[in-house]
């Protein structure tokens, strides 16, 4: 298969990946329910899963594990942004500012 | 001759939701220019976007789709990041009650976050099954169309912008400021920290299989942080 036939099949079943569980009970009505420790332990499926993805991408350079990089200071202020405000663009500004005010003042 | 309950309810339900709506804006923009910047071509971007039609998943699938990793995980990782659907899904299911399968599934599909907070009570409470149809599908409709038209706007504006502005960290910052939120509660934060350590920790598997291992240790976390809370609190 090639390269963009691939990535057009990936859509499709992220699009079912998620089209699927949106539409579960909606369809299902009130027939069917879902057992509450399932229900419970669901809750963390998504907080557990961005963490595992972001992290890696933050905390590791190279294959290495190095905290202290631009990235992570550009997270940081991300963070503390959406913390102190309500405005959905300032985490942007602020994690893409200092992310390339470092790297220049690093000359990377 | 009375207005349409229809029309009422959509009516009632585009404005409840107007103000919330705002927020889509920039997340759809990063979304168009993360696509981009993973290397797709704006047609499959767009496609991308009118066929999953979910921020996290698209932006939660880009790194991966980006470093090659098997089809498999990618979708596994979907799904793990749609899971709370299920919940949503569960939770709303009785406000379609006097609504055909084919409109069900639709308005599954259109399913999202804020609609779901904003429509979620009066979806349970009111009678009438045309009014509460109007009242899910107008501010659904409308938030699909400012998250295609702001992906839209965020893929054009991504070509001109020079490679070394890092647009890429955007996706990296859009789902740090979505686990925001979520972490304020004490053991959804512990799920949080422990997967994000463990992918960390186990980032040589191959077929980045630890991201995986990582997302069931932090719900296994979460859960047992949950548990001991209860009963610190003697609840």
């Amino acid at each position: 298969m090639s390269g963009d036939a691939l990535l057009w099949l990936s859509f499709v079943l992220i699009g079912l990946a998620t089209t699927l569980p949106r539409a579960s009970f909606i369809v299902l009505g009130g027939r069917v329910r879902l057992p509450s420790v399932v229900q419970r332990a669901l809750r963390y499926a998504p907080a557990a899963a961005l963490a595992a993805i972001v992290a890696p991408d933050v905390l590791v350079v190279g294959g290495d594990f190095m905290p202290l990089n631009p990235r992570l200071a550009g997270v940081i202020a991300a963070v503390a942004a959406a913390l102190l405000w309500r405005n959905p663009w300032l985490p942007f500004i602020a994690g893409m500012v200092v992310l390339l005010g470092l790297k220049r003042l690093l000359g990377a | 001759m009375s207005v349409s309950p229809f029309r009422t309810g959509a009516r009632e339900g585009f404005y409840a939701f107007l103000p919330f709506s705002v927020g889509l804006i920039p997340w759809a923009m990063v979304t168009g220019m993360a696509m981009i910047s993973t290397g797709f071509t704006p047609t499959q971007a767009m496609g991308m976007n009118l066929i999953v039609f979910a921020g996290t998943a698209q932006l939660g699938t880009l790194p991966l789709i980006g470093a090659g990793a098997p089809l498999w995980l990618i979708v596994v990782t979907a799904l793990a990041l749609n899971l709370r659907f299920i919940i949503f899904s569960a939770a709303i299911a009785q406000g379609f009650r006097g609504v055909g399968a084919p409109l069900r599934w639709y308005c599954g599909h259109l399913l999202t976050d804020g609609v779901f907070a904003c429509c979620l009570e009066k979806m349970l409470k009111v009678e009438d099954p045309r009014w509460r149809l109007g009242y899910y599908l107008a501010p659904s409709l409308w938030s699909w169309a400012l998250w295609q038209a702001f992906a839209l706007i965020g893929v054009f504006a991504a070509g001109s912008i020079p490679k070394h502005w890092s647009l890429e960290f955007m996706a990296s910052i859009a789902l740090l400021v979505l686990l925001v939120p979520l972490a304020k509660q004490r053991p959804m934060l512990v799920a949080a920290l422990t997967s994000g350590a463990t992918a960390v920790l186990l980032r040589g598997m191959p077929l980045r299989l630890g991201l995986i291992v990582a997302i069931v240790v932090g719900i296994v976390a979460g859960f047992a942080a949950e548990h001991w809370q209860g009963k610190g609190e003697g609840a």
